[in-house]
């Protein structure tokens, strides 16, 4: 490993966007390494095919090393930013392909032919902690909730989309939506406690 | 701003957070909240439920070719970029260049060699200015002398002129993949020609090769061809090497 690679594995997202600025492939390299797996995991989750989700995670970090420097730190972290850009895409992709039914639950037999993360660093780890403690606080949320924010955000559509495949009235899917993300958070919330 | 101005967009932003307002009802939401105190706590409290949607699938390793097809991507542009900022600082060294990048604009699809061309081309200019001799500089009264040398990722390249024609030296060239030759190419004024002769490197990987005319030649350059060499190039030269003039 080369010295230059150990020390951008030292530098946090933030101190890595600079870098990736001014087109330095090796911090991209570390950013890559640190966030590919949750990428592409996201990417499939949303389209549902291997294929596609590989492409959704190539474009959406060569958008990333193409336009890093237009990250603000004011917006919220790294990952979060890089995590939207991926949803953005998959979701592109989605609407792209007319008649595509979007997933409907979390759990989907379909992705246990992929193969498992092996090796796992030990913030890789941590993430995986939480991202169980987030399943199990999303879990939580009576079905009818989970539904409508599942429908949003991994499936693309609109609210008022929602209201018509659920036969609802929109005020009630705003109000799912509300709740909804509102359990989540006191859920988090608890678990920082 | 009224208490009910709020309420009416307070009850589309976990729609608004999610990506689920259409287009106009979010830019309208967007310019209600850059005024409203009350909109923007309540984003902020939300984000944490938003972000852990994505921290909540399920996690696979993504293949590693799609790793290295990223990288592959990056280190083309990042080579670009450098070229493209090293050509921007050079005035003869910027024609070349923009010889080079004409190259990949053809219909050869040498378009994410490009920047690793340019990049070779700068790193030989240098080379070339270090060494000053050029043309019939002889250094043994023999009207023969080195033009320059320099070198692409461990390639190195020497031009020993002659008369009117000079020979190529190439160090430290890899073995090349099964079904491929070297082949030489000039340029005068633009046109790209090749040099009649293929070779291959040897065992130590140095290989050589006459150009019989270097009459106004302003680049030679190096790619790996098929056999029976090609009309014109079809991959990124190995090595560039411009001639002052």
């Amino acid at each position: 490993m080369s010295v230059r690679r150990e020390k951008a594995e030292r530098l946090a997202d933030e101190e890595l966007m600079p870098l990736i600025g001014e087109k330095d492939p090796e911090a991209f390299e570390v950013f890559y390494d640190r966030h590919g797996g949750v990428a592409y995991s996201l990417a499939y989750r949303i389209v549902g095919e291997r294929a596609a989700a590989e492409d959704v995670t190539q474009e959406a970090f060569i958008s990333i090393w193409r336009s890093g420097a237009r990250f603000d730190r004011a917006r919220g972290s790294v990952r979060s930013w890089m995590l939207s850009i991926v949803r953005n895409r998959a979701i592109d992709m989605l609407r792209s392909r007319a008649g595509k039914a979007p997933k409907l639950t979390f759990d989907d037999d379909a992705i246990l032919e992929q193969r498992p993360a092996e090796e796992l660093t030990e913030e890789e780890a941590m993430r995986h902690e939480t991202a169980t403690e987030v399943r199990g606080a999303l879990g939580t949320l009576p079905g009818d909730q989970s539904k409508v924010i599942e429908l949003a955000y991994f499936g693309g559509f609109s609210q008022s989309e929602i209201a018509r495949m659920l036969g609802v009235p929109l005020g009630t899917v705003k109000g799912r939506m509300r709740l909804g993300m509102e359990k989540i958070r006191g859920e988090l919330a608890e678990g920082l406690a | 701003m009224t208490e009910n101005d709020h309420e009416r967009w307070s009850e589309n932003l976990a729609a608004y957070m999610l990506g689920a307002l259409d287009a106009a009802e979010a830019a309208e939401l967007e310019r209600h909240r850059e005024g409203c105190e009350r909109c923007q706590a309540e984003i902020r409290w939300l984000t944490p439920a938003l972000d852990a949607l994505p921290e909540s699938v399920e996690r696979f390793a993504p293949p590693a070719e799609l790793r290295s097809r990223v990288m592959s991507e990056v280190r083309a542009d990042a080579r670009q970029a450098g070229a493209d900022r090293a050509a921007a600082e050079g005035g003869l060294w910027h024609r070349a260049a923009g010889w080079l990048r004409g190259l990949g604009s053809g219909p050869m699809g040498l378009r994410p060699v490009v920047g690793f061309a340019a990049a070779v081309l700068v790193v030989v200019a240098v080379a070339g200015y270090a060494i000053g001799g050029g043309i019939g500089s002889s250094s043994d009264g023999t009207g023969a002398g080195t033009v320059v040398a320099g070198h692409a990722p461990g390639v190195t390249a020497r031009i020993v002129m002659a008369g009117e024609g000079g020979t190529l030296h190439l160090a430290n060239v890899r073995q090349l993949p099964e079904e491929r030759v070297l082949e030489a190419w000039v340029q005068r004024r633009g046109a790209v020609t090749p040099v009649r002769a293929l070779f291959v490197p040897d065992r130590e990987g140095r290989a050589t090769t006459t150009i019989a005319d270097m009459k106004g030649v302003e680049t030679v350059m190096v790619t790996t061809e098929p056999p029976g060499g090609s009309r014109s190039p079809t991959s990124a030269p190995i090595v560039t090497v411009p001639i002052p003039q």
